[in-house]
């Protein structure tokens, strides 16, 4: 671990001002995933600006009927307020598949979004990551790949995002509020995550001068049909497999509108407008779910180790369309997948 | 005399757990005693290779640091000591240097030991020493060390072989084998462990330079054994040079019994820098620096008659020791060997026993020791029998089992049984299951898309022998008394399992036995806490010293109270005459004139006979998700005979224990080194996946005892056999399951998602239902 400085930012424009000055300072919040980078030297900053002081831990509803939730809401305050579980359990399950209660506790929104990917070979100081180290080469094609992507991959970098939260946020059509020198901006979940390309070492279009200071939600929270999926090695304390978020509208039998995000198979929260269409205005049967999978999984390719996580997802989805579509989400109590 | 209201069979509440949950408790790592420095050990990052320090200098002069330990450092001190020894086998023991002297032998070995005023400084000292290294070749798995071409585990040494040593009468079973009308084989991986204890290894070492004495306070489990292996062969000391102190242990499972190197470096650190050194180990450490447990190879055979009855028994096992001997390492597959017959009248039987030196932590005890295998062995083989010949797996055992009226019994393997009625308990156990009900179980799970399976193990284990043991009681002016034990309780109980003992003479409530453990200084002998024993032995002569000292309050009692002893009884801490309400209280009775010392002390040593033998059944049901391959424990049954209950919640909480830790075995945990570069691959509880609450199931504990007929309490010893009847039932539940719906033969532990799937995937392809 290298030295650092620590500052503490006293508001939001200190904030942005503080980290604009040093290209090689990071914010600080809950520190469950920097520190333990810092720990390994994958993260070398010359400075952690503080910033678990800001005013950002309130919940308020938006002016539209949807939620606004502060940067620094902890993970574990999230999942329990009430209008998350009344409107948005989507949400609240998501968090509780993830971390531990410890974790969570520490944990904050904002972060959680840009937390880095647990490849292991991206921890591994000792070899090539081009998401480490750009230009340096990818171990993990051609290497122990079990955990990686398989969609939205590049030749640079099959990492995926490691966030539970995340997959639910961009199933529920969040935006993320980020502050630079340039002002607030407000940024389509689907527009906030990056794929890897050629630029893998970017996990996210947040500019280096801007520190997010909430994500909204829109007023739909799919209460009534939705489930958080997580498939992993072992019950609890484990990144996913495969994860899937569904929100489903129904009336009728009839899905009127869709929401399908995976987890566990790409750099970023994977969504797939395509197959949430096919499913929309058709009945709630195992055939159109089948079709939806497919089409989400089209262009899924494996790396060898990680081959299973294709046919995996593709189970996993059709699961999930049937916990969402009779009303029986997964519960994260009983980690067992029924 | 009637049951003491505390005694023997009552379930009377852990009184060690108040001070527990208030967090009152003290552990190695808690201690910090004045001028304390602290301790980092360099690790070697390679599996095998030649190794130069080049700038020991540097490190030294870094900030705070007061010592480096390297090999040169410390070359007057002896090997760490292999006491195990298996019969007629001369084992040429290999040099187990405290630091690795220019060879490393696997990941984790020892190079230098830095002594600095903070853990950090410490630390960072380590990672500035630099090496010259050399990279040599490297070999980690057991069987791969034995093929031909092998690369040699260490420089110097004769080859991969520890040993080599059989059983059994190798002629009669191949005789035994032509003529069978069935035969059945199995391979079996039982695979390496890592104890993960919550309280890992940690040191202090001080040192009185007045006395020339040093005191090591660790986490063991018996500090007298640790003090003799470390004193005479490493230290060149003599033992009353030496105090060991073991304050709280969280958890040892026989991995805390050995010396191991950072105890005599905090004991050479301590004396060279006149301060007293600590050194624990952190969580990756434990991965790298304390031995594993297991890792063997197996084929086992069986060969059956028309009746199906058994007729031999063939096992051929590698066994991979590591690269150094541990402690009683290669004891452990010799154990494991007598104990495969299992609960079953085999009249002959061939086990041949391989051990290799591999390039991966040194194996040596963990909870069961050789048993666990064993019992993994011949309750697959026996599952796997009924399988191929379309028999019920009960009714296969039924007309196998030794019969208790050929009780004692000696096995094909030499072990001498004393009692055991196998058929009753797995009765008991099938009942308990609901056995003739899981038909219709299976039915509904069908129907929900699920796979369900049954599985049952009948084990039997040897244990109860750690002795003698020496246990001393004395009366306290208070009239409470105060036992002196050299067993080491790491978290089962002991002070409340002692105080019942001594409540059945003096029929005193638990808080006012007060339990002395862990001080060398303060108890004369002890054999420590491991092989199950700590009731069977130590409870045996806490019981003895317990009718002494009420035969010496007695005798005190009969002068002051004018009356012969034999009509006087012992109740609620008083001396009385039988009928009257004359009576002396202890604390009066420790007044008397003649209440000297030897009257108010007694002192009892249990010296076992022989082995006991702790059995039972264990009865798994569980459901498979074919779509993740997940494995749910729907149901599990354990039905024990452990001779005797000394405590029914002591008792279930061992079981308990023992189980989950078996049940993790079976379905998740696994050391892997990377065959390439020997490195340990799961060096974290991020990738080694112990069993968490949810993974457990609800277990229902019932006994089915049998006294032992060669304890004097008629125990058998209870802490280990969780964990010898779970890995097997739960595995022949999932096999089960396998087998009905894909017919799928073979599955090894730990049967994780992934292998179940794969398993599944390939039973789809050739066998579609």
């Amino acid at each position: 671990m290298n030295n650092f400085e620590y500052t503490r930012a006293s508001d939001v424009a200190d904030a942005v001002r503080r980290i604009a000055s040093d290209p090689a300072a990071k914010f600080v919040a809950g520190g469950t995933n920097l520190i333990d980078l810092m720990k390994e030297n994958v993260a070398r900053p010359s400075r952690l600006i503080d910033i678990t002081h800001l005013p950002l831990d309130q919940i308020d509803e938006t002016q539209d009927g949807g939620l606004r939730i502060g940067a620094l809401v902890p993970n574990s305050d999230l999942a329990q307020h009430p209008q998350i579980e009344a409107r948005y359990p989507l949400l609240g399950s998501a968090i509780l598949a993830g971390a531990s209660p410890q974790l969570r506790n520490m944990a904050s929104t904002g972060g959680n979004l840009l937390q880095r990917t647990r490849c292991l070979y991206f921890y591994d100081t000792t070899t090539p990551c081009n998401k480490r180290e750009p230009g340096s080469g990818c171990s993990a094609i051609g290497g122990i790949n079990r955990m990686h992507a398989i969609l939205g991959t590049s030749e640079h970098c099959i990492a995926t995002h490691p966030s539970d939260m995340c997959v639910a946020l961009a199933a529920l059509e969040a935006r993320v509020l980020a502050t630079g020198r340039s002002g607030e901006r407000s940024i389509a979940f689907a527009e906030f995550h990056r794929l890897p390309g050629d630029t893998p070492q970017l996990d996210s279009n947040l500019r280096a001068d801007e520190i997010i200071t909430a994500i909204e939600l829109p007023p739909e929270g799919f209460a009534k049909n939705y489930t958080y999926l997580k498939i992993r090695d072992r019950l609890s304390y484990a990144f996913a497999l495969v994860s899937i978020a569904v929100g489903l509208d129904i009336e009728g039998g009839t899905i009127k509108e869709a929401r399908l995000a995976l987890g566990g198979v790409a750099h970023k929260p994977w969504r797939n407008r395509e197959a949430e269409a096919r499913l929309e205005g058709a009945p709630a049967t195992r055939e159109n779910f089948v079709r939806a999978a497919e089409t989400v999984l089209r262009e899924a390719r494996g790396f060898g180790h990680n081959d299973f996580k294709i046919e995996l997802a593709r189970r996993g989805i059709l699961r999930a369309l049937a916990q969402a579509a009779r009303g029986t989400p997964q519960s994260q109590a009983d980690k067992r997948i029924r | 005399m009637r049951p003491a209201k505390f005694g023997f069979g009552q379930p009377v509440r852990r009184k060690e757990d108040e001070a527990f949950l208030r967090g009152s408790g003290r552990y190695v790592a808690d201690f910090a005693p004045q001028g304390l420095c602290h301790a980092a050990v360099l690790r070697s990052p390679h599996a095998h290779a030649r190794f130069r320090i080049e700038n020991a200098a540097a490190a030294r002069g870094m900030p705070g640091v007061r010592l480096v330990l390297t090999a040169a450092d410390v070359a007057e001190l002896g090997f760490l000591p292999c006491t195990a020894s298996v019969p007629d086998q001369t084992i040429a023991v290999p040099p187990y240097p405290i630091v690795a002297n220019g060879e490393a032998l696997h990941v984790g070995d020892c190079l230098a030991f830095v002594v600095a005023d903070t853990l950090f400084q410490a630390q960072d000292a380590v990672e500035a020493i630099a090496l010259d290294w050399e990279a040599l070749p490297c070999v980690v798995d057991g069987r791969a060390a034995l093929a031909e071409g092998a690369p040699r585990v260490a420089t110097g040494r004769a080859g991969n072989l520890a040993y080599e040593t059989s059983i059994g009468d190798a002629q009669a079973t191949r005789s035994a084998f032509a003529a069978a009308r069935h035969r059945v084989s199995l391979n079996l991986v039982n695979q390496r462990l890592v104890a993960n204890y919550l309280d890992t290894r940690g040191v202090i070492g001080e040192y009185d330079p007045a006395r020339d004495r040093i005191t090591l306070t660790l986490s063991s489990q018996g500090g007298h054994a640790v003090r003799d292996m470390l004193c005479e062969p490493v230290l060149k000391i003599p033992a009353e040079r030496m105090r060991v102190i073991t304050p709280d242990v969280g958890g040892g499972f026989g991995t805390k019994l050995f010396p191991y190197r950072e105890y005599a470096l905090a004991a050479v650190a301590a004396k060279r820098l006149r301060r007293p050194v600590k050194w624990v180990a952190g969580r990756t450490e434990h991965f790298l620096g304390d031995a594993h447990g297991r890792d063997n190879f197996t084929l086992a055979e069986l060969a059956l008659d028309e009746e199906a009855r058994f007729l031999a028994l063939r096992v051929d096992t590698i066994a991979n020791l590591g690269a150094y001997l541990s402690c009683y390492a290669p004891l452990i597959p010799y154990l494991g060997a007598g104990m495969l017959p299992g609960v079953y009248d085999i009249p002959v039987c061939h086990v041949r026993v391989r051990a290799a030196y591999t390039n991966t932590l040194p194996v040596d005890a963990y909870r069961g020791a050789g048993r666990p295998e064993a019992a993994y062995v011949i309750e697959r083989l026996v599952d796997a029998a009924a399988r191929d010949l379309g028999i019920a797996p009960d009714r296969l055992r039924k007309r196998n089992f030794i019969r208790p009226r050929a009780m004692p019994y000696r096995t094909a393997t030499g072990k001498r049984y004393d009692s055991g009625e196998f058929s009753a308990h797995m009765a008991q156990a099938q009942a308990s299951a609901d056995w003739k009900g899981f038909n219709k179980r299976l039915a509904r799970a069908k129907k929900a898309g699920r796979l369900r399976g049954i599985g049952l193990a009948t084990y039997i284990e040897a244990c109860g022998g750690n002795g003698p043991e020496n246990a001393k009681l004395r009366l306290e002016a208070d009239g409470g008394v105060e036992l002196l034990i050299g067993t080491q309780s790491t978290g089962q109980g002991h002070h409340t399992a002692y105080a019942q003992l001594v409540a059945d003479h003096l029929d005193l409530p638990p808080e006012r036995v007060r339990v002395v453990q862990g001080d060398t200084d303060l108890i004369a002998t002890g054999g420590g806490t491991g092989g199950s024993s700590s009731i069977p032995c130590g409870g045996a002569s806490v019981a003895g010293a317990a009718r002494k000292l009420a035969a010496n309050l007695k005798t005190l009692a009969a002068d002051a109270l004018e009356a012969s002893p034999a009509d006087l009884e012992i109740a609620g801490g008083e001396v009385r005459i039988a009928g009257t309400d004359r009576s002396i209280a202890f604390a009066a009775i420790a007044k008397l004139p003649g209440a000297d010392a030897e009257r108010l002390t007694a002192q009892d040593v249990f010296v076992p006979p022989q082995e006991t033998f702790p059995n039972g059944t264990h009865v798994a049901e569980v459901e498979i998700d074919p779509d993740t391959g997940a494995v749910d424990i729907i149901s599990y049954v354990v039905v024990d005979d452990f001779g005797m209950t000394l405590n029914p919640l002591l008792l279930a909480g061992q079981v308990h224990g023992g189980s989950a830790q078996g049940i993790g075995q079976a379905l998740m945990e696994r050391t892997v080194y990377d065959a390439e570069s020997g490195q340990l691959i799961t060096a974290s509880l991020m990738d080694y996946a112990l069993p968490r609450a949810a993974d457990v199931p609800a277990f229902r504990f019932e006994t089915r005892n049998v006294r032992c007929r060669t304890n004097p309490l008629g125990v058998k010893g209870a802490g280990e056999a969780g964990a010898i009847g779970s890995c097997p039932a739960v595995m022949n539940a999932i096999a089960d399951a396998l087998w009905r719906a894909f017919r799928i033969r073979h599955i090894d532990m730990p049967a994780t998602p992934e292998r179940i799937w794969a398993a599944i995937e390939e039973g789809r392809r050739v066998h579609t239902l």
